[in-house]
């Protein structure tokens, strides 16, 4: 196992509580949750359905406000930016991949990728845009509509996408839930393939227990407590 | 199957929140209601109005003539046994002190009338005004402050106010019947003095009796009427009361195809929406074991449950608008309306179902069609094609039916099919003129390339809301401005030394006198003879064998003209072609009016044949005039030269002005000369526009309907996008736009539209305006400038308020737990 080259915490949340008030009923995800993200490292975070890691995600990535603790990002407090400045975190720092891909039907691929790209004012979005689909090997399908693309290809234009911004940071939603085990294979290969060359930081949800063994540390959401969980290296 | 209905009720509760059973219902509702309404106004009318009973017209048989009755005709009718009353029907003026009004007064001999009776407060003895007495309706007691038992001067003969008409057959036609009638007893006639011969009047034969013996006088009348004749019988096609009202309510019944129209477009679109909606619910349903059948009795028990409802609550509604309008009118009716037939008041409901079962059979079929598997897989519930044939079969089923109910279905067919034709020409200029606009904005904008991805994916419905607010916000300023402006318009722009006095049935051992008291009291005007006349031949041979079907439809073929004579041209006409004649010519010479002569085509050298009540002239054209109607002097289509006509027993017409402070001169001159017409064109143009006045709260009520279907229409439209709208936002602000910058977008996106649409609606209403002006009233155009204000402010409002009150801003966790579980 290697150790990541630099010891600089990326992100790093402290006591965090999460818990959702209905009607009269509290319910509790977690409490006290602390979790140190180390800057090129990649985390995967595995657990039952309903465990709550989806939420934790988005309190990881500032979509969603803890309800008690803090999380700072590169040192900062995100429950101290204005919306503002969460939205340009976005456009320039983290990136998301999801489940079902969620790729406009109404752009083309290309302009798919570009859209990230405008958003956070890119000068040649244009040959960027191209320039990454090429990457993911879609180079001669830069003007095919969502539609006409496979599940694993849509899955593809997502992370040109998500790597097109160059993120410091990626987030991923069971990227291969949606996927057969094969494509799921080539997908998660890619995935890793970039984010060794762009030495991005990955946190990663799966239920899948080989995908989670690439990752350089894989915690585990139980009862509202994360558990590192040791793989042996393959 | 006690868990089936549960899922009936549960379903049909959870849809009553989602948009599109919301406009579903609402539109339902407004259709049942409008068509209650119709059916309800429409047969009460028709049979109480147009569809002339007995009681209505006083008689079975009316003969009706512009000169006194022939004494034959009367003979005859009396020799058959039958009943007959003579009635003369005439505008005056009546005066009390120096108030005047200008009233349509009937002399009825006795018994009157045949059929039917006049309904009086008090209640009398007799069914008809005895001598000396008159009985008036209640518009005349109130503005001239009388009440009953009060004396009136009618020509040089006094009268005493004896009842309060409350209802009364035999009204007369065309605008005789806008006025305030009174009622008085042909033995007084001739004393008043208002009649002379040749006097302007309509001169009414009734009778009645035996149906046979009537049939068979109507037989034998009927194809040897004259020129100035007319039958009317319960048989005859062409209504004598209500003719306006009849047009009032077509007019009535064609704003309400606009809404009845709207409505089925948004049933059709919510019912399509929430059928594409149901597929996988439909799919889940089929995998807990219920079957096809049951899914086709699960929507349609929903839809019938919807219809009952909305059956009753629509009823109600179209009663309750029947009875507001009917209210309005209630002075125009003759008398108390036949209350509706039963099966009227299921017209609602059955256009209900029509709408609702009809139009949403075919997507519940569809729905039938669906299979298991779809829950597992995406699959687009294709085949599409045969679903939507069966709707647009239903859609023109309904259209048709839709026509037929109307009534006129030729207009109503034009009007649909304009309004169609109209509506997609608007849409389609709309979406390019906001892609015009878009475009290079979009350029500048961050997230601009979204905005043309936008109008290109919602262009469509653009062009559905852009043509729908188009056409309707085009009508509404079409009947604003001309309830508001238009009479202002007409009135600044008419001269000031307009005549607003007519005198007609001046005699001609009348005139001398009356010229001298008007040159006394220094009123310019100038006296017309008229003799009534024919147009029978050209250079010799009949007229007829020469003119087309539709030459002959003129107005100077297909009736009498009134004809006049002068050796010099009147001063407000000018000669464009040929020449006036020398003065004291002896050869027959006629004028003619310059259109006439157009569509006629009539050149100068033509030589005219006229009959004059029998007697045979003819007259060469020897110039043609520029005459303009409107400018309300005498005018005439035809003027010979004196020495043709002077011998011929004639009438004088003449009109003048009389300032604010004059107006007493019009009582003295009623005083002085009490057996001549006088008419106030102010009074006139009152007594119409108060008609109009109240004919347009009815028809604003119906369009007012027709606005809200329309509204609906809108915020269904929009309401669809909005899903849509809600999953792209929420990923754009997973990419790092903020909440703020994708609704900016929505708000261009809107505002756009909004606009665009306002303005295109500004210039179709001040075309539509002009040309109105230009043509039919002969004003001149002007531009509105509130409304170039008003029209753009209101649709962009319109537009951007109703998006944001569907639209709930959404909140970054929102967003992310729309996209993780989609
Ligand atoms: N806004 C919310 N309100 C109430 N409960 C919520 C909300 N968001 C998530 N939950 C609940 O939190 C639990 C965890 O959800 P999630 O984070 O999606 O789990 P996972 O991704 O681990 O499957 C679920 O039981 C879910 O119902
Ligand atoms: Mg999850």
């Amino acid at each position: 196992m290697t150790l990541p080259t630099t010891e600089k915490i990326l992100l790093e949340a402290q006591n965090v509580a999460k818990w959702f008030t209905t009607q009269d009923q509290r319910l509790e995800l977690f409490h006290d949750l602390n979790l140190k993200v180390l800057e090129g490292e990649t985390l995967a975070i595995v657990g039952r359905s309903g465990a709550g890691k989806s939420t934790l995600l988005s309190l990881l990535a500032g979509l969603d406000q803890p309800s008690a603790g803090n999380i700072l990002l590169a040192g900062r407090s995100l429950a101290e930016m204005d919306d503002a400045t969460r939205a340009e975190l976005r456009a320039k720092q983290i990136s998301f991949i999801f489940q079902s891909f969620h790729l406009l039907p109404e752009l083309t691929a290309l302009d798919n990728v570009r859209l990230a790209l405008e958003i956070q004012d890119c000068k040649d979005a244009i040959a960027q845009a191209d320039r990454w689909l090429g990457k993911v090997g879609l180079g001669q399908r830069t003007d095919h509509f969502p539609a006409q693309l496979s599940g694993g290809e849509q899955q593809r234009v997502a992370i040109a996408r998500a790597f097109a911004t160059r993120p410091s940071l990626l987030f991923a939603d069971e990227p291969t839930g949606n996927l057969d085990e094969e494509t799921g294979h080539q997908i998660i290969e890619q995935l890793f393939d970039l984010n060794k060359q762009e030495n991005t930081t990955l946190i990663l949800i799966t239920h899948d227990s080989e995908l989670a063994a690439r990752c350089q540390r894989c915690v585990s959401l139980h009862a509202g407590q994360l558990h590192e969980k040791v793989y042996e290296s393959a | 199957m006690k868990g089936f209905k549960l899922i009936v009720l549960r379903q049909l509760g959870s849809q009553l929140r989602t948009a599109e059973w919301r406009a579903l219902l609402f539109a339902t509702w407004i259709a049942i209601a409008l068509a209650t309404l119709l059916a309800l106004l429409g047969d009460r009318l028709e049979r109480g109005l147009l569809r002339e009973s007995a009681a209505m017209l006083g008689a079975d048989l009316i003969l009706s003539s512009q000169r006194p009755i022939n004494t034959e005709r009367i003979e005859q009718a009396k020799t058959s046994d039958l009943q007959v009353s003579e009635v003369v029907q005439f505008p005056s003026m009546i005066n009390i002190d120096e108030e005047m009004m200008l009233v349509s007064v009937r002399a009825a001999t006795s018994p009157y009338p045949l059929r039917g009776e006049i309904r009086t407060r008090p209640e009398q003895p007799h069914s008809q005004p005895q001598a000396g007495e008159v009985w008036v309706e209640s518009r005349i007691l109130s503005q001239l402050e009388l009440s009953i038992g009060d004396q009136i001067t009618l020509g040089y003969s006094e009268f005493k106010v004896t009842a309060e008409m409350l209802s009364s057959p035999d009204r007369g036609s065309g605008l005789r019947s806008f006025s305030p009638q009174l009622v008085m007893h042909q033995d007084d006639l001739e004393a008043t003095g208002i009649l002379a011969p040749g006097s302007r009047a309509e001169f009414r034969l009734l009778m009645a009796g035996d149906s046979d013996r009537v049939e068979a006088l109507e037989l034998a009348w009927r194809d040897n009427l004259g020129d100035e004749e007319r039958l009317f019988s319960l048989q005859a096609d062409q209504p004598m009361t209500g003719a306006a009202l009849g047009s009032a309510l077509s007019y009535l019944k064609l704003t309400a195809l606009i809404a009845l129209l709207l409505s089925a477009l948004t049933i059709f679109l919510s019912l399509r929406r929430f059928s594409n909606g149901q597929h996988k619910r439909c799919a889940l349903l089929l995998s807990l074991g219920l079957n096809s059948k049951d899914l086709v009795k699960l929507y349609l028990y929903q839809l019938i449950i919807a219809w009952l409802v909305l059956s009753v609550l629509g009823t109600l509604t179209g009663v309750l608008l029947e009875q507001l309008i009917l209210s309005w009118l209630k002075d125009l009716l003759p008398e108390a309306l036949p209350s509706p037939i039963l099966w009227r008041y299921f017209s609602g409901p059955a256009m209900g179902f029509a709408l609702l079962i009809l139009l949403g059979l075919p997507p519940i079929l569809q729905l039938s069609k669906i299979s298991v598997a779809s829950l597992f897989r995406d699959e687009i519930v294709g085949g599409d094609k045969r679903a939507l044939m069966i709707q647009l079969f239903c859609f023109g089923l309904l259209a048709a039916t839709l026509l037929a109910f109307l009534g006129a279905p030729l207009a109503a067919l034009t009007l649909l099919i304009l309004i169609l034709v109209g509506g997609a020409v608007f849409g389609w200029i709309a979406q390019k003129l906001l892609r015009l606009l878009a475009y290079p904005l979009a350029k500048k904008l961050l997230l601009g390339r979204l905005l043309t991805m936008r109008l290109e994916q919602q262009k469509r419905w653009h062009r559905l809301q852009a043509g729908v607010v188009i056409l309707l916000m085009t009508l509404l300023s079409l009947v604003w401005i001309s309830r508001t402006d238009l009479l202002a318009d007409w009135q600044t722009q008419i001269p000031d030394d307009t005549p607003n006095y007519f005198v007609i049935n001046i005699q001609p051992w009348q005139t001398e006198p009356l010229q001298d008291f008007l040159t006394e009291n220094s009123i310019v005007s100038q006296l017309y003879p008229m003799v009534r006349g024919r147009v029978t031949t050209l250079n010799g041979s009949s007229i007829h064998a020469q003119m087309s079907p539709q030459q002959l439809e003129h107005n100077t073929l297909n009736r009498e003209l009134n004809l006049s004579w002068s050796d010099t041209p009147p001063s407000h006409n000018n000669v464009i072609a040929g020449r006036w004649w020398v003065h004291d010519t002896t050869e027959a010479e006629i004028s003619v009016e310059r259109e006439m002569a157009e569509i006629l085509g009539l050149v100068p050298g033509d030589i005219l044949g006229f009959n004059l009540g029998g007697i045979e002239v003819e007259a060469r054209i020897s110039n043609l005039r520029e005459v303009e109607w409107t400018s309300f002097q005498p005018n005439f289509y035809v003027i010979f030269n004196a020495a043709a006509l002077e011998q011929m027993p004639a009438t004088f017409i003449t009109s003048f002005r009389l300032s604010e402070s004059e107006q007493a001169l019009a009582s003295q001159l009623v005083r002085e000369f009490p057996s001549l017409t006088l008419i106030d064109i102010g009074q006139l143009l009152q007594q119409i526009a108060g008609w109009l006045e109240r004919l347009g709260d009815s028809s604003a009520l119906i369009l007012g309907l027709t606005m809200l279907c329309g509204a609906l229409l809108m915020l269904l439209t929009l309401h669809q996008a909005l899903e849509q709208r809600r999953y792209e936002s929420a990923l754009l602000q997973t990419l790092g736009a903020t909440a703020q910058q994708t609704q900016r977008l929505d708000l261009l996106e809107l505002l756009l539209l909004g606009f665009v649409c306002g303005l295109l609606a500004v210039i179709t209403a001040e075309l539509t305006l002009a040309l109105l002006y230009l043509n039919l009233l002969n004003l001149q155009a002007s531009l509105h400038p509130t409304m170039w204000i008003l029209l753009p402010l209101a649709s962009t409002l319109f537009f951007v308020i109703s998006g944001f009150l569907l639209r709930r801003r959404l909140t970054l966790s929102q967003c992310y737990r729309l996209l993780r579980s989609a």
